[in-house]
């Protein structure tokens, strides 16, 4: 498949696709036999020829399943919004997308990113170099659009190394953000973790996807973040 | 299923956490809790085909009134739900009709393996509930077009369709028809990812899914609950 060398790239090593598998373009393999991930694939390419978002969200499951809730309709559906997520993607696996005709059709004023929390075996300082991998590629597919990168959430019943993984790269990402102008960093943790280090089954139905509740408030905040970024891009 | 040889899709497994959070055991830890609490007349339990259900609207409107549990975990082989059952899932509760969906994510075993499977959930399920009705809804078709999988699901069904009558209390019931169209296609409006359901592709199976479990709670002799016409 095509693996494109982010020759642009001069930050730090673990953007570069060479020694970092996160920050690699990658496809999914079909192991089932179905081929699902290849069709979602080719259906968001074909469903953007003659779409013209302001928004468009990419990553992984918890960017899929907002979809399928009312709450896309109630707030992101006004706002112009295409949904490409797909579930269980990694960093490598959106990079892929990106760089494959997921961009080729469309010209969004922001890009959601949201995907990290799948990336099992690599390190938070790989996933934020996958993260910024995608982040440089938006900006060299888009350069008028501005990336706002959601921070990836808390996970699991209890306190546990990935909770801590995932701070750490959103610690990292939005350290790697702060010099950018066209992207930043955004903590859509409403305060999940209760005081005992629980977070509850009602906002995170599994210990790491959203139920309807969890996603209410994850994106109220989002929402109002989103309308004050398009709005000064209007401006500009 | 031949003589001796051990079917490994009805072989109780827990799954191990590999990711590091282990949600799977905090599912099914709070599961266990739900029995001592709750008094369902009827409990759900499979994969996320199961799961997914209670996070739309069309749980609270046909299945909740129901006094309906939801024991569905995404990923869920017929190995790990029997797993649960045989670990708390099914301590103090009586429900009337248990709804089984799982099977799909069998992907290392063969239709006939997971159809076995999937009996011997029902079969579980009758000897440790004798006075339940076991509803063991039928695999979907997945993928966006024709694919060894369609095939292999199906075949599955077609195994339950003639091992589950012999059980008595067990009846298989396929809500797939429809979803998948004349071209081979199935649309993103009723599996967003040519797997999961969408609020509209559960509301096309939740329907003649409630109207047999009304049906067949009516039939109950125990005490009949107004609240549930």
């Amino acid at each position: 498949m095509h693996h494109i060398a982010n020759a642009s790239l001069t930050d730090k090593v673990m953007s570069s696709g060479d020694s970092n598998p996160a920050a690699t373009p990658t496809p999914c393999v079909d192991i089932q036999g179905d081929g699902r991930w290849m069709s979602l694939h080719n259906h968001f390419v074909s469903n953007s020829k003659d779409k013209e978002p302001d928004v468009l969200f990419v990553g992984d499951s918890l960017v899929q399943l907002l979809h399928q809730f009312e709450v896309w309709r109630e707030l992101f559906s006004p706002l112009h919004a295409l949904n490409f997520g797909v579930g269980g993607d990694e960093t490598q696996h959106v990079l892929w997308r990106l760089s494959n005709g997921e961009l080729a059709h469309i010209s969004p004023k922001v890009v959601v990113l949201w995907v990290g929390t799948h990336n099992h075996g690599h390190t938070a300082e790989q996933i934020c170099g996958g993260i910024m991998a995608i982040v440089q590629l938006i900006k060299d597919k888009l350069p008028k659009a501005y990336t706002l990168v959601l921070g990836v959430l808390p996970r699991g019943k209890m306190p546990n190394p990935l909770r801590e993984r995932n701070a750490q790269v959103n610690k990292l990402v939005k350290d790697a953000v702060s010099s950018l102008p066209h992207a930043s960093l955004l903590n859509v943790d409403p305060g999940f973790v209760h005081s005992d280090g629980s977070i509850s089954h009602q906002d995170l139905y599994d210990f790491l996807h959203l139920t309807p509740q969890g996603y209410q408030a994850v994106c109220q905040p989002l929402h109002a973040h989103l309308k004050g970024l398009l709005e000064k891009q209007a401006e500009n | 299923m031949s003589g001796d040889e051990i079917n490994p899709a009805a072989v109780a497994q827990a799954v191990e956490d590999v990711q590091g959070d282990d949600r799977w055991m905090s599912q099914h830890t709070r599961f266990v809790q739900e029995c001592k609490d709750a008094e369902p007349e009827v409990l759900f339990i499979g994969d996320s085909m199961v799961q997914l259900m209670q996070q739309y609207e069309i749980w609270r409107e046909l299945f909740s009134p129901l006094h309906a549990l939801n024991f569905g975990i995404g990923g869920d082989t017929t190995c790990n739900v029997l797993w649960r059952l045989q670990n708390g899932e099914l301590d103090n509760i009586r429900p009337k009709v248990t709804v089984v969906w799982v099977g799909t994510n069998n992907h290392e075993h063969s239709a006939e393996q997971v159809a076995g499977g999937i009996l011997a959930i029902a079969q579980l399920l009758t000897s440790r509930l004798p006075k339940t009705k076991v509803v063991v809804l039928g695999l979907l078709a997945r993928g966006d077009g024709p694919n060894p999988l369609r095939e292999k699901n199906a075949a599955v069904n077609g195994f339950l369709r003639s091992w589950l009558p012999r059980l008595g209390q067990a009846q298989f019931l396929d809500v797939g028809a429809g979803f998948v169209h004349s071209d081979g296609t199935i649309s993103t409006r009723d599996m967003f990812d040519f797997l999961h359901l969408t609020a509209a592709g559960y509301r096309a199976i939740a329907k003649p899914l409630s109207d047999l479990l009304l049906q067949i709670l009516d039939e109950t002799p125990e005490e009949k609950r107004a609240s549930l016409v």
